[in-house]
């Protein structure tokens, strides 16, 4: 039985033992023929492939276009600074860097970098110096743990005694090295790079790969704390990292990271030059080609008169310091300035200023002038009597009573002082808060008899708003800043409808000044809201650098809307704001009825609180001149200027306006003069001294 | 009790000398080939401890006789099971999913993983289920060889719904690699393995013609998102250049790493391209570069000399349940040398699986050692059962 049986398996066993071992044979002779069809017949080929080298284009920035302010004064440029960079080959070990960094270390010293590096960083270089730190885990936790809880542990297991060890300059160096993009000459050291330094490496070039010396662009501004809207230069910050190689930067390069710099990045920036980088399979590279040359980013020529600008910001710090030493000013710190061309929506001069009190220090809040709404005041009258117009419940001359107006339910408003009947002309001449509120009463519907109910429809708020939104107030200018506010609307309960007639007279909804510069500039010009515009020109780089290039684009005024008054309403509203300031009784009288460039404007006080709830009031003042062929419009706001009902004598606002004003007839009179000197040729040199002099 | 001399005379030296050529190989391609590795350990000295750790593993598998393995072939092939069971449900905490695939143990020694054991105790269990089988119907029919066919089949089929949910498809093709081998080798009738190999044969052409010419009619059928990937991996085989993806990208660098090779290669730590993973899976491309077509023919060959060497000790034994392990390490050893030298010359699409005895790794060094180990054991112990049969003749 046990023989049949073995005799039956070895019948089927060994042969197909042999079949097995037949197909095995086949499948290992393929592979034999297909190696030889691969690493012989194919081999050269494939040889020659490895040999060819990769092809990479790398860009490199190019110099960041200039920043002119209106006349043509440099106030953003490049200047050249030496510079270390290192550009990496594709896969760079560690090791490598390393050795890099310690012999870089010898020769410059990273100054304030070395302050900069953190902990982990200083942690890893330290794993890295020291075989990996594997003396800090035992071979068990090696066993039971995978490679990242090891590296984790050994981290972990760092001491302050073991970090004291690195060198500090080294990890500077180290870090700068790891984090150098592949074949991207990124800065090791660019800022205060002294001759001796510049020198040293440069001797030592052949010993370090990768390294090199260079010229690298720095951003300097001419008027360093002037005009801070044209905004700064960094590095790529992190959050917007994505948003910006996404874009086609380079990590390592340098963009504006505020208001205007950042605003016009696409068109400072220019074209990266391209470089072809030639390595072979190992990452040397083997050859470099220029693919194509880039092209410096356009200059921008700003409509800002830095000049202007310069002492704008000057006097409202002397102001703010004026006016603080009044009594009731506690809450006062800060004022506005907007100067614009109203014909034109050109904007010269966008200034703010804070007082910090305890460090009797001055900060730049020139955001503030188109982030930072409040509640007006007055300035809006010219709003309101237009809407009266144009909603026909008053005409030109028509003549209403200012007296106390009492509701029933405790309803008050009254003027500054009680005016009798007057015109419309009057009521912006002295103020008058009654015909105002009489005006935006009858737009709602209502009547007043004195001691009666008010009833009106709260809901004719939105149609009032819809007006004063023609003039640019509770709406965006169009400046083009990302954080524009637009003011804050006030709400009109059904239990308050007291709150509609102040808005009349701007007591209810908050503007920003470039709102209310907006808003002048639209009664000054005729009725056309103009986009506020900060960029004049853009022009080609320039070759030469005493020259301008040649203008790429040149802005044209932007008007967003006409208003739908009659233009002679406007210019009605117009003469009420010449009375304002000329006028026998003119609130403003007293500042400019004696200005040589005739200027017409508003003054405005505004109820309202501090941000710490005290009861204050707001001084503002809109204007611009000259009356008969407007050329400069002014927005001034001073915002808690005193505490409610302790009027002080000191009107900053109308002051700041006079002291801007006069500031920039005299720069328009300076320049022409200096035109008129440099149109003749045959003035000579010294007179031209002697003129300047004379100003 | 044998002496010490019967006992040298016994062991298996040729084998333990193909294994240290291995070894040496390993050594050397693994040094060099670590070099392109992101990774911190130094696989060189890990290896060392690996081949180590295999020798005790050949030490302990001699300790059992054939006859043992025989007894024991079911329990271990249960105990594999097991492990692939309590893998699939075991927490991330002690398997933590790699590259999306359930496939390991976290162990104090290292990851672990069942299934490169599985394999052996497999081949076991089914050497021990052909040999009862054919015990048991004595004469065969048939009925009696589709019968063993469907027994092996679900043998297979139990831990390759396991490896499939790991999911890892190059050891699943192992198996499968596994039980064609035996199959053929069980001695059933050719009647039945001729049109069951051939029907599958036609059913996996039909798919790949349908895969390139009519790929729409696949991808519909099924299903947009898991033929997408499949696809891809086919594509990127066939066309490397036009379907850049991972893989595609890994093979052209293969390719140009084993052409650029070419007869002589360029010589040690001379390897000129960037291949990632070159230490497990693309061992063979450090071989077949710095050493060239010589060099990794030498190789091949050697794997050919292993199998020919088992061969020998399966055709020696007289028993066939150890011819039919031998077959199955042979099967296996096959498959992963075709598969994992193939994928690296575009022969076959690229796979997951490790080169035996060279690809650095724990759990397949173990796993291959232990295979090997039974065969020292068959050979280590078959001459007293050739004497014992000689004397039952």
């Amino acid at each position: 039985m046990k023989k049949k049986q073995k005799r039956k398996k070895k019948s089927h066993v060994p042969v197909r033992m042999n079949i097995l071992f037949f197909i095995v044979f086949l499948l290992f002779s393929v592979l034999i023929l297909r190696l030889g069809i691969v690493q012989i017949v194919q081999g050269e080929n494939y040889r020659k492939q490895v040999e060819q080298t990769d092809e990479i284009s790398v860009s490199s920035a190019v110099p960041r276009g200039e920043i002119y302010d209106r006349n043509y004064e440099k106030i953003a440029y490049n200047t050249p600074r030496k510079a270390i960079t290192y550009t990496p080959t594709i896969n760079p070990q560690p090791k490598e860097l390393l050795e890099v960094a310690k012999k870089l270390t010898e020769l410059i010293d990273m100054g304030d970098d070395k302050e900069k590096v953190t902990t982990r960083e200083l942690k890893d270089l330290w794993l890295l110096e020291n075989n990996r730190g594997d003396e800090k885990v035992t071979e068990e936790e090696k066993r039971n743990l995978n490679d990242k809880e090891i590296y984790q542990l050994k981290l972990s297991r760092i001491t302050e005694e073991d970090l004291k060890e690195v060198d500090l300059n080294l990890a500077s160096i180290y870090w700068k090295l790891y984090r150098a993009p592949a074949l991207t000459p990124s800065i090791v050291k660019n800022e205060g790079v002294t001759d001796e330094e510049y020198a040293l490496v440069s001797e030592h070039l052949s010993d370090l790969p990768g390294v090199d010396i260079t010229i690298d662009w720095e951003r300097e501004k001419t008027y360093d704390k002037t005009f801070h809207l044209l905004g700064s230069v960094k590095n790529i910050p992190a959050e917007k990292a994505n948003y910006y190689t996404s874009m086609g930067y380079k990590l390592n390069d340098r963009v504006g990271t505020s208001y205007l710099e950042e605003m016009l990045e696409q068109v400072l920036q220019g074209q990266k030059s391209v470089v072809k980088t030639v390595t072979d399979r190992s990452g040397n590279v083997v050859d470099t080609e220029i693919l194509s040359e880039g092209k410096s980013g356009y200059d921008v020529v700003l409509t800002i008169d830095m000049e202007l600008q310069a002492e704008v910001e000057k006097i409202i710090q002397e102001e703010i310091l004026t006016m603080i030493e009044y009594p009731n000013t506690e809450t006062f710190d800060s004022a506005f300035v907007v100067v614009m061309n109203p014909k034109t929506g050109e904007i010269l001069t966008l200034a703010g200023k804070q007082y910090n009190r305890e460090e009797k220090d001055f900060i730049d809040y020139s955001n503030g002038t188109f982030t930072y709404a409040f509640v007006p005041g007055s300035v809006v009258k010219g709003a309101t009597v237009l809407m009266g117009y144009e909603t026909g419940v008053i005409s030109a001359g028509t003549v209403l009573r200012d007296e106390v107006m009492r509701f029933k339910g405790n309803v008050t408003i009254s003027s500054v002082s009680t005016m009798g009947s007057i015109t419309d002309l009057k009521a912006l001449e002295r103020s008058s808060n009654v015909y105002m509120a009489k005006i935006a009463l009858a737009i709602a519907g209502g009547t007043y008899t004195p001691g009666g109910p008010l009833i009106i429809d709260t809901s004719q708020i939105d149609v009032m708003r819809k007006y004063f939104a023609q003039f640019g107030l509770g709406v965006e200018t169009g400046i083009g800043f990302p954080n524009e506010a637009t003011g804050i609307k006030g709400t009109v309960k059904a239990t308050e409808p007291g709150s509609l007639l102040y808005y009349g007279f701007g007591q209810l909804d908050t503007y920003t000044p470039i709102q209310l510069a907006q808003y002048v500039s639209t009664i000054a010009n005729g009725g056309y809201r103009m986009k506020p515009q900060l960029v004049k020109e853009i022009r080609e780089p320039n070759t030469n650098s005493d020259e301008l290039g040649p203008i790429v684009e040149e802005f044209k005024p932007v008007v967003l809307n006409r208003v739908d008054m009659k233009e002679e309403w406007i210019d009605r509203v117009k003469e009420g704001f010449w009375l304002v300031t000329h006028g026998s009784q003119g609130t403003a009288r007293y500042y400019f009825a004696n200005e040589p460039y005739d200027l017409a404007g508003k003054t405005g006080t505004a109820q309202t609180y501090d941000g710490k709830g005290r009861r204050t009031e707001n001084l503002t003042f809109v204007g611009f001149a000259p009356y008969d062929d407007p050329e400069v419009a002014i927005a001034v706001v001073a915002p808690n200027a005193y505490f409610e009902g302790t009027r002080s004598r000191y009107s900053i606002a109308n002051v700041i306006s006079r002291r801007v004003l006069r500031t920039y007839f005299d720069l328009k009179e300076k320049r022409m003069k200096e035109d008129v000197e440099q149109s003749d040729t045959s003035t000579t040199e010294d007179e031209e001294i002697n003129v300047t002099e004379e100003d | 009790m044998e002496n010490n001399k019967t006992k040298m005379e016994r062991f298996d030296w040729t084998l333990a000398f193909i294994l240290l050529l291995f070894f040496i190989i390993s050594c050397i391609a693994i040094s060099s080939g670590q070099t392109d590795s992101r990774y911190d350990t130094n696989f060189f000295a890990q290896q060392i401890f690996w081949y180590g750790i295999g020798a005790f593993i050949i030490a302990g598998a001699l300790l059992f006789d054939p006859d043992q393995y025989k007894k024991l072939s079911w329990y271990l092939y249960g105990f594999g099971l097991l492990m692939l069971i309590f893998l699939y449900f075991a927490p991330e905490s002690i398997a933590r999913p790699r590259n999306g695939a359930k496939s390991w143990f976290n162990t104090p020694v290292g990851s672990l993983q069942p299934s490169e054991f599985m394999k052996t105790f497999l081949i076991l269990a089914v050497s021990r289920l052909i040999v009862d089988h054919h015990q048991k119907y004595i004469r065969k029919t048939l009925k009696s060889d589709l019968f063993l066919l469907v027994k092996i089949g679900v043998t297979f089929l139990v831990p390759l719904i396991f490896i499939a949910l790991q999911p890892d498809l190059g050891t699943g093709l192992v198996y499968i690699a596994i039980m064609l081998g035996m199959i053929l080798v069980s001695g059933i009738s050719w009647k039945i393995i001729l049109p069951t190999f051939s029907i599958a044969a036609i059913i996996g052409g039909v798919l790949i013609f349908i895969m390139l010419y009519l790929p729409h009619l696949l991808q519909d059928f099924i299903g947009q998102h898991v033929g997408k990937h499949a696809f891809e991996r086919i594509y990127s085989w066939l066309d490397p250049y036009s379907y850049p993806s991972d893989e595609g990208y890994h093979l052209i660098s293969s390719l140009q790493a084993i052409g650029s090779g070419e007869i002589f290669g360029k010589g040690y730590m001379g390897k000129e391209v960037f291949i990632p993973e070159r230490h497990t899976d693309f061992i063979f491309t450090v071989i077949a570069e710095e050493y060239g077509f010589i060099g990794a023919s030498i190789v091949i060959s050697l794997y050919f000399l292993l199998i020919y060497h088992l061969i020998k000790i399966a055709l020696e034994t007289k028993s066939p349940f150890n011819a039919y392990i031998i077959a199955g390490i042979i099967s296996m050893t096959t498959f992963h040398v075709f598969e994992n030298i193939g994928m690296t010359i575009q022969l076959l699409p690229i796979t997951g699986i490790p080169l035996p005895f060279l690809s650095y790794g724990g759990s397949s060094l173990m796993g291959n050692m232990l295979a090997i180990g039974i065969v020292f054991s068959i050979k280590f112990y078959h001459k007293k059962y050739m004497f014992s049969s000689e004397e039952d003749e």
